[in-house]
């Protein structure tokens, strides 16, 4: 019979066969290809603009590597640019962020995904869905315009005067309340894959609901949750628009008044970028070095912690 | 001899479909019972009652009594957290906490407001020594228990479960992700065990039942067919259906 699958099988359909699935193993090595250079080029285009001041013949003059890394002042009228304290400063408020954010984060998904009946479950992460999807810039719109007042009136409470409220508090409040979809909705699916029969395991022993949660669930899905952790803190580091909506940019420090203005590196790189050039412009890009070193340092360290709090898992 | 559970006319349902209907046995204290028959049976669900393991599944609807020790244990005012104190539990698929095996075992203890070291300790490796598995992990009782291979993960449930001595030990194929040599060992536990626990195992094998069981039930479509000592069942069935399914006609 013509029509029998035996009979359509043939050397030069094999062959054609063949062909494509060469064909699609390029083309998918060609799209990893182009993904993975954009990330390559970035890098190399940052790196190699950055380093431009440090270099000797550098045309508004050499800068001194040392005074930038460690200073302590940062004031493009009088040309002094040190980091140092930026890189605290950037420190301080995203831990602070993920400090405030964390446990917050890790309740809330265990409700959405162990307690909270079904119908109020889905709607929970909905909403934690839309969070993460509200744009940045809408945030420092929110912050400057409420938070900065919230912070005002706390400090109003002791007696301290602010710049209007721009200030470290409302910096390490705006960013946790923007990393707590990403540390949520991470710890949601870290909890969720925990297996079922460790929970009954845990409850034929006698073991509460609530214990079973936080001695069990929570010790299973640590990796996983800690992995949002880190992704949280990522987005801390990286957050430019809102943060410099509500830091006040300050020109020394560090700042460690919760009250008192402060300035992030990525604040430092993002204020007035469109109105300058020479040095003050391309010393933006040295700043985006350091903010890529310190995201990566950080990441490694935290890596390291999760393996070693992991390791039974 | 005494019974550790006496079931009075147990229907459960899930939803509309009845699972368990009518069912009414003893189960005699400090002996083996298995529960035998093809799958689907109910005699998973049967097991899982005695330790109200199903009251996690919604829309599951439970008629009639269970008794232990004189309380029926669906009565509004038992406490289901001491009651599976009570009633420990081994599963299909070793479970063991991703955990130290001390932690492992001292975890039900804790959970009961157990603090002390000494007292901790005692139990973990009392239990430890009852799962026949001391030996083996002794040197190693603070290292990750999924470092275990699965016979030695079972045994480690196994003690988990005698940790919190309980009157009865229920277990749901407890060897059925085992290879025969670490069967072989569970049954010889279980052998041991029986001095000092009621137990109560579901199983597939008709000759692990024959091997290590006191007492049989035979369960076909949610009832019970035929319940006798092991010898009876397995040597003069009196109902038909059992005669068939025991010599491998069905099931």
């Amino acid at each position: 019979m013509e029509t029998s699958l035996r009979h359509q099988r043939n050397a030069e359909k094999l062959k054609r066969k063949m062909r494509i699935d060469k064909a699609f193993k390029y083309l998918f090595f060609l799209a990893a290809l182009l993904s993975g250079s954009c990330i390559l080029l970035i890098v190399l285009f940052i790196l190699i603009k950055g380093i431009q001041p440090f270099l000797p013949g550098y045309r508004y003059g050499q800068m001194d590597l040392l005074q930038f890394l460690f200073g302590t002042m940062w004031r493009q009228d009088q040309a002094v640019y040190g980091v140092g304290y930026i890189v605290i400063n950037t420190l301080i408020s995203a831990f602070g962020a993920l400090l405030l954010s964390f446990p917050i984060s890790v309740l809330t998904a265990l409700f959405i995904a162990k307690i909270a009946p079904r119908k109020l479950s889905a709607m929970l992460s909905t909403v934690v869905e839309l969070l993460a999807s509200i744009p940045s810039v809408v945030y420092g719109v929110f912050a400057a315009g409420m938070i900065v007042k919230l912070v005002k009136w706390l400090a109003s409470l002791w007696g301290i005067s602010t710049a209007g409220g721009s200030s470290l508090l409302a910096v390490i409040l705006l960013l946790a309340i923007m990393i707590f979809p990403t540390i949520t909705s991470m710890a949601v699916t870290a909890i969720q894959a925990v297996d079922h029969e460790l929970e009954l395991g845990s409850l034929a022993l006698g073991a509460t609901k609530t214990q079973t949660n936080f001695k069990v669930v929570l010790k299973s899905a640590k990796s996983g949750i800690f992995a949002g952790a880190i992704l949280g803190l990522g987005r801390a580091f990286g957050e430019a628009t809102a943060v410099s909506m509500v830091a006040g940019n300050k020109l020394f420090g560090p700042t460690f008044d919760l009250f008192d203005i402060t300035r992030t590196l990525t604040s430092t790189m993002l204020a007035g970028l469109k109105e300058t050039t020479g040095l003050d412009y391309d010393i933006r890009f040295s700043v985006g070095i350091v903010l890529m070193a310190v995201i990566l340092v950080s990441n490694l360290i935290l890596n390291a912690v999760k393996e070693k709090v992991g390791n039974h898992g | 001899m005494e019974n550790c559970f006496e079931i009075e006319n147990l229907n459960l349902y899930y939803g509309e479909k009845q699972a368990l209907k009518n069912l009414n046995l003893s189960i005699r204290k400090n002996c083996v019972t298995a529960l035998i028959g093809p799958s689907g049976c109910g005699k998973s669900t049967f097991l899982r009652c005695l330790n109200r393991m199903n009251d996690l599944i919604e829309g599951c609807r439970i008629e009639g009594k269970i008794m232990i020790q004189g309380v029926d244990i669906y009565d509004p005012k038992t406490n289901v957290v001491d009651l599976r104190t009570k009633v420990g539990m081994v599963f299909q698929r070793p479970n063991p906490f991703p955990m130290s095996i001390f932690e492992n075992v001292a975890y039900g203890p804790r959970c009961q407001g157990i603090k002390d070291r000494r007292i901790l300790k005692e139990i973990v490796e009392n239990s430890l020594k009852q799962a026949a598995l001391y030996e083996e992990v002794h040197d190693r009782l603070h290292e990750s228990a999924m470092g275990l291979s699965g016979g030695q993960q079972q045994r480690l449930c196994i003690a988990r479960a005698i940790a919190m001595e309980p009157e009865v030990i229920l277990m749901d194929e407890p060897t059925s992700a085992l290879d025969p040599i670490a069967t072989s060992k569970i049954e010889e536990l279980i052998e041991e065990l029986k001095k000092s626990y009621s137990i109560i195992i579901v199983t597939h094998s008709m000759q692990q039942a024959s091997r290590v069981s006191d007492d049989t039930a035979f369960f076909l479509l949610g009832e019970i067919v035929e319940m006798d000592t092991t010898r009876m069942i397995f040597n003069q069935p009196k109902d038909k259906r059992t005669e068939d399914y025991i010599t491998g006609r069905f099931g």
